[in-house]
């Protein structure tokens, strides 16, 4: 590549990172945490509703029976019956409440090990909100697809980075030179960027995968398929086992025969998730999911026609069809889900190194456009840019870590709860942003807020003990870990904060003060 | 910057799908198969294209050199539709 391309590519490098940045850096700092979303959500949730005992025999048509005979169920809507499981001690159940003709409503009920309905879930999803943030920002409608694109620049980011360092990418391989500023930003950027090089590609792919897969649905349904959409979903797997409504009112009954059925058909299986088409209706049909553990992304699915126990689909290998198949390795990959904690932890810790990378571009840029001279200086542009790196990036890291704080110390059974906590997420995140818009002094005030982040992170460990201790000791009893996984989370996260605030957002007094020393050291040797 | 930006971002998407569509018709492979390779192909060459278009000096030459491979991929699509 000549000169001219190179110096083009590593302009657009910068410009590229630098306008993706903050939403970028959203993206992996929420994704980093979200790869703990079940821990998250048990964390939350279960220490209000802390059982001493394991799972073990739940009777779905009890759970059935009750929940039908005390609430409407609408026959069109969804019923999900989420199974306990390693990751989720307890059942959760999802289901719409028919109101009326035109009205329904969402339910999210929490279930014991012997079936029992003991708390409403309504109101705990923290974890999911933080996974919502990740993969569309909160965004109705366009969230995803925004997210999609800004997953593109990361690509294109990553693939112009590796082409600018490539004559270097083996000789500096392990460079990290301490001493020039600049030169540690660099070193820091290139070292973690092609150390985990595998991992962000993979991170840029799948993102893109999952956000923008429409583009390239719509194409080939317009000119492979002549525009019909349903030949592409047959061809890409999706099967529709959906009968027609007979109008005819049957009590759902019997799942728990069909439970065993499946677990027996579907061999090797641990089931997760239950669902059922046309609740009350004579069509009603029951679909078994589940994950293979033993194999690699191997998803398995078992449908039945409730009132015959008539099989109407099963396939033991992500069904049978190579594009789905495909989709659930690019699915395993992206949210590490195939080798216990030990994977999700190294994914985690890549995960935040990433967020170092977009803080180091940023701050390159910042460093670069400071020693201009003044007359060439964009002052809003740099104002702008230093005010999204420090309240942007810190002011997220800092609105989870209140998020976290409110999660724990709002009683669980509050009304609107969900609502209240993404407020105050908001909030915080907006506030960040419009005082650092207004701070001269930003590296001091980077610091400061830092370390107030790191602090803040600590808290939520304290205030577990202090508020839900009781709960926590039933779980550890029966050796639920899960709130040790989120509090150590948040402790690593903390001491990151801290670190870096101690390291890279040096106070600028002890800069100063270094300066003149060195000045003095040097007049006096001379 | 943004030009560059856009003709990427357009005729990286329209030379994408051209690309993975001609593999579709050419290749005799069965068809989730074809539909997986598309998918895994698709976006690597979009973002290629994107970093492409960035190493130009000027957006102009960007427009040109991209639509000059564009055209054909196009035209064989034209062609391979033509002869299903």
């Amino acid at each position: 590549m000549n000169k001219d391309s190179l110096k083009a590519l590593t302009n657009a490098h910068a410009w590229v990172g630098l306008v993706i940045s903050t939403i970028l850096f959203i993206i992996f700092f929420a994704g980093s945490i979200s790869l703990f979303r079940d821990d998250i959500n048990v964390w939350e949730l279960n220490p209000h509703y802390a059982v001493n005992e394991q799972s073990e025999s739940l009777s779905l048509d009890r759970v059935i029976s009750t929940v039908a005979k005390e609430y409407n169920i609408n026959t069109h809507g969804y019923f999900i019956l989420s199974m306990p499981s390693v990751e989720q001690p307890l059942a959760n159940l999802y289901f719409e409440e028919k109101l009326s003709d035109d009205e329904h409503v969402d339910q999210h009920f929490i279930l014991a090990p012997n079936g029992k309905i003991i708390g409403n879930g309504n109101g705990s999803s923290w974890g999911d909100f933080l996974y919502e943030l990740h993969y569309n920002l909160h965004i109705p409608e366009v969230g995803l697809y925004f997210v999609g694109i800004v997953s593109l620049f990361f690509f294109v980011a990553l693939l112009s980075g590796v082409v600018i360092h490539w004559r270097k990418i083996i000789s500096k391989f392990f460079q990290y030179r301490k001493e020039g500023k600049k030169d540690k930003l660099l070193d820091a950027h290139n070292l973690i960027g092609v150390m985990g090089l595998p991992f962000h590609i993979m991170y840029a792919f799948s993102g893109l995968v999952f956000n923008l897969l429409i583009i390239y649905q719509i194409s080939y349904a317009v000119v492979l398929y002549g525009g019909d959409q349903s030949k592409l979903l047959t061809a890409a797997g999706v099967v529709d086992v959906h009968l027609e409504e007979t109008k005819i009112v049957l009590p759902v009954q019997g799942i728990d025969n069909l439970y065993l059925t499946a677990k027996a058909t579907l061999g090797e299986v641990s089931i997760n998730r239950i669902s059922i088409d046309h609740f009350g209706d004579e069509s009603a049909s029951v679909t078994f999911r589940g994950a293979d553990k033993s194999q690699f992304s191997t998803r398995k699915e078992a449908t039945y026609h409730i009132a015959s126990g008539r099989e109407l689909y099963l396939t033991k290998d992500n069904f049978d069809n190579d594009l789905r198949g495909g989709l659930a390795v690019i699915s395993s990959l992206h949210f590490g889900d195939f080798a216990g904690y030990l994977i999700r932890v190294l994914f985690f810790t890549l995960g935040i190194g990433t967020c170092y990378i977009i803080l180091t571009g940023n701050l390159m840029w910042i460093q670069k456009k400071a020693n201009l001279r003044v007359e060439k200086q964009n002052t809003m542009g740099l104002k702008l840019v230093y005010a999204m790196t420090t309240g942007g990036f810190i002011g997220t890291i800092f609105a989870s870590a209140i998020g976290f704080v409110f999660a724990r110390i709002i009683p669980i059974d509050y009304v609107g709860r969900s609502d209240l906590i993404a407020y105050i997420f908001f909030g915080c995140l907006f506030s960040a942003i419009v005082v650092s818009l207004n701070i001269k002094a930003q590296k001091q005030f980077a610091a400061i807020f830092l370390k107030i982040t790191a602090g803040a992170l600590a808290l939520t460990p304290l205030m577990d003990w202090l508020f839900v201790s009781q709960g926590i000791m039933a779980m550890l009893n029966v050796g639920y870990y899960h709130v040790i996984v989120v509090e150590g989370m948040l402790l690593s996260l903390a001491l990151f904060c801290w670190l870096i605030a101690a390291r890279l957002f040096v106070n600028k007094r002890i800069e100063v003060d270094n300066e003149i020393g060195n000045v003095i050291n040097t007049l006096v040797q001379e | 910057m943004w030009s560059r930006t856009f003709a990427g971002l357009i005729i990286g998407l329209l030379l994408s799908v051209s690309i993975v569509l001609n593999l579709n018709l050419l290749l005799p492979i069965k068809e989730d198969t074809m539909l997986l390779i598309g998918l895994l192909l698709a976006f690597p060459i979009w973002a290629g294209i994107q970093v492409w278009s960035y190493s130009f000096s000027s957006a102009k030459k960007a427009w040109l050199k991209l639509s000059l491979l564009l055209i054909p991929s196009v035209l064989i699509n034209a062609v391979l539709l033509s002869l299903r």
